[in-house]
């Protein structure tokens, strides 16, 4: 039976909440002992205040014989709103700490292959599920977690308390009360929980579903089906309302039936009372209504679980996916040292993607010198950016080698940053300030220097136009700058970094051809000097550099000088003439 | 604090009627289980045994009164359901009948959040509003009456707590909202900030910075824990005073019934009854406001869908067209366009006759996107007049029968997560796969095919099989081909982001799709400037040269410049 409630299962190898819940040992129970005295107070208050009046109505002739009582209703009154307030912050502080290390090894797991991210991890969205996942293993431990210790708490509590005073009541209690906290909650998982699931995962396909559709909205709206369209959604929306449905009917039963639960709990504690305290008036008879009247503010520790519990099942894909992801390594290895210049040097690289057969690249021999401009040209899928991520030693190659000075390029690791920059397709601009995004290049770069590399790279002014200057925030994502503005920000970046080599994997895709052409002016006066691998898809610009290579079904298809090309070779002739209008 | 549109909804007056009445049910039940209960004990207390009777009488008002939530829980379910279908049904009629239009300027994004999050938000909001506010407003009063039939001071006492509740509710709150609103700003960047890192890992990787960064995402990660605990310590005040004057209130009236006893004022049998109805009093106004956030998003999302239902639609022209021919004309006379950012198009004029090929040059954000959205009906004109097939003063081409004769080419046109088929024959439903393969051999698409583990009925897409921008655009193009009614295309910029050969290839099997056809083609792209019969150069919104190839390489100097200058000759 336990084998069906998912998060149990997914529990069973887990690295992202037992862990954590081990770490902080301390603060989680005390935070559990806070919730269990909340409920305890609460239960208190009623259990003083109806001893306080049965005895009071025995009239005593001191009222100090019920001055015990008074206070304790008192106290128990200030104290369970205080309690209750404390746990929450508590408990709140507590899963905020521990967001705080969830984030770290999210950042740490993903950080590993960061380079590979676009091909390892097709939708760019998985970064804000993953986040999300985060969030929700926050809820997994404020809404299912905590109220499941403290009602656990409590319950030890009442059986025990009950056994003293009569172990028959105990066992009752321990029936009862299991029923309420155990038998109905596990019901409601079991039930409602692959429900839930199941309208989750119907939930997602609509999700799916309508952004495919939305975003191809224009071609629904030209065909003229768009009613199509929305019958078929409604379609595929009835199957997920019915579900809900399903789930609020058994909701509304076990509601019901938690409640006839509470209202056998009050008889039998009538019952009780009635015999063991009653049969003659006052004396041990002013117990019962203590009793009773206790057994009333329990509900609300109780009442959440079912719901609680059943929402684990949602929680469960989050656990899922983020003990899916490989555990990080912390492994740091002393990276080799070069003296400049640096001459990179491919010889006959051959590379096959793991878990694939295809060899993507055959064979590609190159000598990069010093200060040497290389386009490297091809068709989607040629390999161009197989062979970029190869010569910054992202990755290893299968046969043949990539070495800079004569060292490995892979061997290099993070310290490869010191020798090669790259300059991708959309550079990406952190929501901070201009100067912080600049700065990242060389930390220790004062405002003068990026100052310097701003004008540079011809955004001083503009920059200077801002009304908080260097000191402007980039939106979120840089969507305030254009295209070509953003490219030059990370030239400027680069600039700072002042490293020999830059690679460019095809980073003026999508900017129209003036802006593109004012954009490579500006890298290669900028970049005289350096060594520049520049990755392109059309010839604009293309007599800057010093080699053209074509490459074509992982081979080299043409190799050489623009103007040896140009001479030579008739393909490449017509594919400039085209690129030029002519 | 409550929408009154909410309960202009359709049957939110029948509804409300018949939760109300339950609500007064219920409220009847509390009275009486809570009577039932305390005489019960009151018997057991003088030494009587159990009351069998009167705990059944207690018995039955408890679960009728379970029963009575369970009954209007399902009514409620049942309305706040049909009512969020209906919304949703709407919602989604407007926007697929405004099309591209409306998701641009609310964003795909938020436009599919609203449709399913939101939707389920008001149907959430619905159901705790019509239950919680009206059992506040009913059950409190007749508890309260029924204390006061057995106590006037305990009721005096619980009817002073209640404007003290909501008083500092109300003031706590508010004073958290001006925490949370001071912080706001920091608050923000942080919880951005997780996301923000993950995004950019890679420029940090290269960067060499992504090691260190590590630290810093967890010390921002506590900052921010600290922040948020400094406004949550005030945010929890407000049910921090909701809890402690209900128990305070139940603690003073029970030392208070406890003096009157001893003094033989009370018996306990009300003294019993008054202090188990005191927490009932309470209840409702503790279930309102543990909700009440859950409500707020309800709220806002109501709003937002509510605006967007009753936004006024840009008219249609009805006009009979038929499929545009080698003799029919486009006129536009002095059409503008304006954003709201204040963007615009200045007044242009032009004339098309005809089967031709009209090339639209100019730099991005010359206005090049915004012509053909006019063109294709998509914008609407805010000025100017337009003229088609003969018919004159035109409001706009937002004319269904113009929608039918179009083919429209974006930059990456859209590949539904759908079989190669589907996707092909998405604008003619009904073609054979015979067809379909022919247009695969026509538009270049064998390679894909071929690679394809169940041919034509592999699902592709972005959620399945991602497709570079050159198989893209071969769909759109198989799409043409197969739709021979459509005589009208228009492309926006379709070859500008392929590598060279590729473009050149599709170049070669686009032009035979547009002969016989009137032609649009925005590019920046300059080899097809020379396949074009006409050509309108766009500079900053303006229509600055028209005519042919040869006749503005003669004398339109801007055009000549632009040439220049994308050529990367200056």
């Amino acid at each position: 039976m336990f084998k069906r409630i998912s998060l149990l299962r997914a529990l069973k190898r887990d690295r992202w909440v037992r862990p954590f819940l081990r770490r902080y040992r301390k603060t989680l129970i005390f935070a559990i002992t806070i919730g269990v005295v909340t409920f305890v107070c609460g239960a208190g208050l009623m259990f003083s205040a109806g001893f306080l009046i049965s005895k009071s109505a025995t009239r005593p002739e001191n009222i100090l014989l019920v001055y015990v009582p008074i206070v304790l209703t008192r106290a128990f009154g200030i104290a369970r709103p205080a309690f209750r307030y404390l746990e929450r912050l508590v408990s709140h502080n507590w899963v905020l700490k521990m967001t705080s290390r969830l984030r770290q090894r999210l950042y740490d797991t993903l950080e590993r292959d960061a380079t590979s991210f676009s091909s390892k991890y097709q939708l760019g969205d998985i970064l804000g599920l993953l986040s999300d996942d985060i969030h929700h293993i926050q809820n997994l431990y404020l809404r299912t977690l905590f109220p499941m210790f403290v009602a656990w708490g409590l319950y030890a509590l009442i059986v025990v308390a009950f056994g003293i005073l009569s172990p028959l009541m105990g066992l009752w209690m321990l029936i009862l009360f299991g029923l309420m906290i155990f038998a109905i909650p596990l019901w409601s998982v079991l039930v409602n929980g692959a429900r839930q699931e199941y309208e989750k995962d119907v939930k997602d396909q609509l999700y799916v579903n309508l952004t495919d559709n939305v975003l191809g909205i224009a071609d629904w709206v030209l065909a003229g089906r768009s009613n199509a369209y929305l019958q078929l959604h409604d379609q595929n929306e009835r199957q997920y309302l019915a579900t809900a449905r399903a789930m609020h009917r058994f909701e509304r039963l076990r509601d019901f039936l938690m409640q006839l639960l509470v209202l056998l709990l009050v008889i039998s504690l009538l019952i009780w009372g009635a015999a063991r305290f009653g049969g003659q008036a006052g004396g041990p008879a002013n117990w019962i209504a203590a009793f009773v009247l206790a057994a009333f503010p329990l509900i609300d520790a109780i009442a959440p679980l079912p719901a609680a519990a059943q929402e684990t099942n949602v929680y469960t894909n989050s656990l899922v996916r983020l003990n899916n992801l490989p555990a990080p390594t912390g492994q740091s290895t002393t990276a080799p040292t070069i003296t400049l210049p640096a001459a990179l040097q491919v010889r006959d690289l051959h590379y096959t993607y793991p878990e694939t057969s295809k060899e993507v690249l055959r064979g590609i021999s190159l000598a990069i010198k010093p200060g040497e401009k290389l386009a490297i040209l091809g068709r989607s899928g040629a390999g161009k950016s197989t062979l970029a991520a190869l010569l910054r030693g992202d990755r290893t190659p299968t046969a043949g080698s990539v070495t800079l000075n004569g060292v490995p390029t892979a061997q290099f690791g993070d310290q490869i940053a010191d020798y090669i920059s790259v300059i991708n397709q959309q550079p990406y601009l952190f929501n901070t300030t201009i100067a912080n995004n600049v700065r990242l290049g060389n930390e220790a770069a004062s405002d003068d220097d990026i100052w310097a590399v701003l004008r540079r790279v011809g955004l001083a002014k503009m920059v200077a136009d801002l009304p908080h200057g260097l000191d402007t925030k980039v939106d979120e994502a840089g969507l305030r700058f254009s295209g070509g503005e953003r490219h030059r920000l990370a030239l400027a970046r680069i600039l700072l970094k002042d490293t020999p080599i830059i690679l460019l994997d095809e980073p003026t895709v999508g900017l129209d051809p003036i802006t593109e052409q004012a954009v490579i002016n500006t890298i290669f006066k900028q970049l005289a000097g350096k060594t520049l691998i520049w990755i392109t898809h059309h010839l604009q610009g293309i007599d800057h550099f010093d080699q053209v290579i074509f490459i074509e079904d992982g081979q080299l298809a043409m190799h050489g000088t623009p103007t040896g090309l140009w001479r030579t070779n008739q393909r490449y002739r017509e594919l400039k003439k085209a690129d030029q209008g002519l | 604090m409550i929408d009154r549109e909410l309960f202009q909804l359709a049957g939110a007056k029948s509804i409300s009627q018949k939760l109300a009445g339950l609500d007064v049910l219920q409220a009847f039940l509390i009275v009486g289980q809570a009577l039932a209960l305390s005489a019960v004990i009151t018997q057991l207390w003088q030494g009587h045994s159990l009351n069998w009777p009167l705990l059944a009488g207690f018995a039955a008002c408890f679960t009728g009164r379970q029963l009575l939530t369970w009954l209007s829980d399902r009514w409620l379910d049942h309305y706040a359901g049909q009512t969020a279908q209906t919304l949703r049904r709407r919602l989604l009629a407007k926007l697929f009948q405004q099309g591209p239009a409306l998701v641009q300027a609310q964003g795909t994004g938020s436009m599919i959040t609203m449709t399913l999050d939101g939707i389920a938000e008001v149907r959430q909001y619905i159901k705790l509003l019509f239950s919680k506010t009206l059992a506040m407003m009913i059950v409190p009063v007749v508890v309260l009456i029924a204390a006061g039939c057995l106590d006037l001071r305990s009721a005096a006492i619980l009817l002073l707590m209640y404007p003290l509740i909501v008083m500092f509710m109300i003031i706590l709150g508010k004073a958290a909202q001006a925490k949370a609103e001071k912080q706001f700003g920091n608050f923000q960047k942080l919880s951005n900030n997780f996301i923000d890192s993950l995004r950019g890992i890679a420029t940090l990787k290269y960067l060499g910075l992504s090691k260190r960064y590590s630290r810093s995402i967890f010390n921002s990660s506590e900052h921010f824990r600290e922040r948020t605990m400094r406004v949550l310590k005030i945010a929890m005040l407000s049910t921090f005073a909701l809890d402690f004057f209900t128990t305070l209130s139940i603690a003073v009236i029970a030392v208070y019934l406890g003096f009157d006893l001893i003094k033989g004022k009370i018996d306990l049998y009300p003294a019993l009854a008054v202090l188990i109805l005191a927490p009932e009093y309470f209840l409702p106004i503790r279930n309102f406001a543990s909700d009440f956030h859950a409500t707020l998003n309800g709220k806002n999302s109501f709003k937002r869908i509510h605006q967007l239902i009753n936004q006024p639609t840009p008219p249609t022209v009805d006009l009979a067209l038929h499929e545009w021919g080698a003799g029919d004309e486009l006129k536009l006379d002095r059409v503008q366009f304006k954003y709201q950012n204040g963007a615009a198009i200045a007044p242009l004029t032009l004339t098309i006759r005809g089967y031709q090929k009209v090339g639209i040059i100019g730099m991005s954000g010359a206005g090049k996107t915004t012509l053909i959205n006019l063109l294709s009906g998509f914008l609407t004109p805010t000025a100017g007049q337009i003229a088609i097939q003969g018919h004159p003063d035109l409001a706009s081409l937002d004319i269904p029968d113009w929608r039918r004769q179009l083919l429209y080419i974006p930059q990456n046109p859209y590949v539904f997560t759908a079989t190669l088929r589907e996707n092909i024959a998405f604008y003619t439903p009904d073609v054979s796969d015979k067809q379909v393969l022919e247009a695969i051999k026509v538009v270049g698409l064998e390679d894909l095919l071929a690679d394809l583990p169940e041919g034509l009925d592999t699902v592709i897409g972005s959620g399945r099989r991602v497709l570079s921008g050159g198989q893209v655009q071969r769909i759109a193009l198989a799409r043409a081909f197969l739709d021979k009614q459509r005589r009208v295309m228009i492309f926006d910029e379709p070859t500008a982001h392929l590598d060279i050969e590729t473009e050149l290839d599709l170049k070669a099997r686009m032009l035979p799709l547009m002969d016989q056809r009137l032609v649009f083609f925005a590019t920046h792209r300059l080899h097809w400037m020379k396949e074009m019969d006409y050509i309108l150069v766009m500079n900053h919104g303006k229509l600055v040269g028209q005519g042919t190839f040869a006749d503005l390489q003669q004398d339109n100097e801007y055009f000549q410049q632009l040439m220049k200058e994308m050529r990367g000759e200056d």
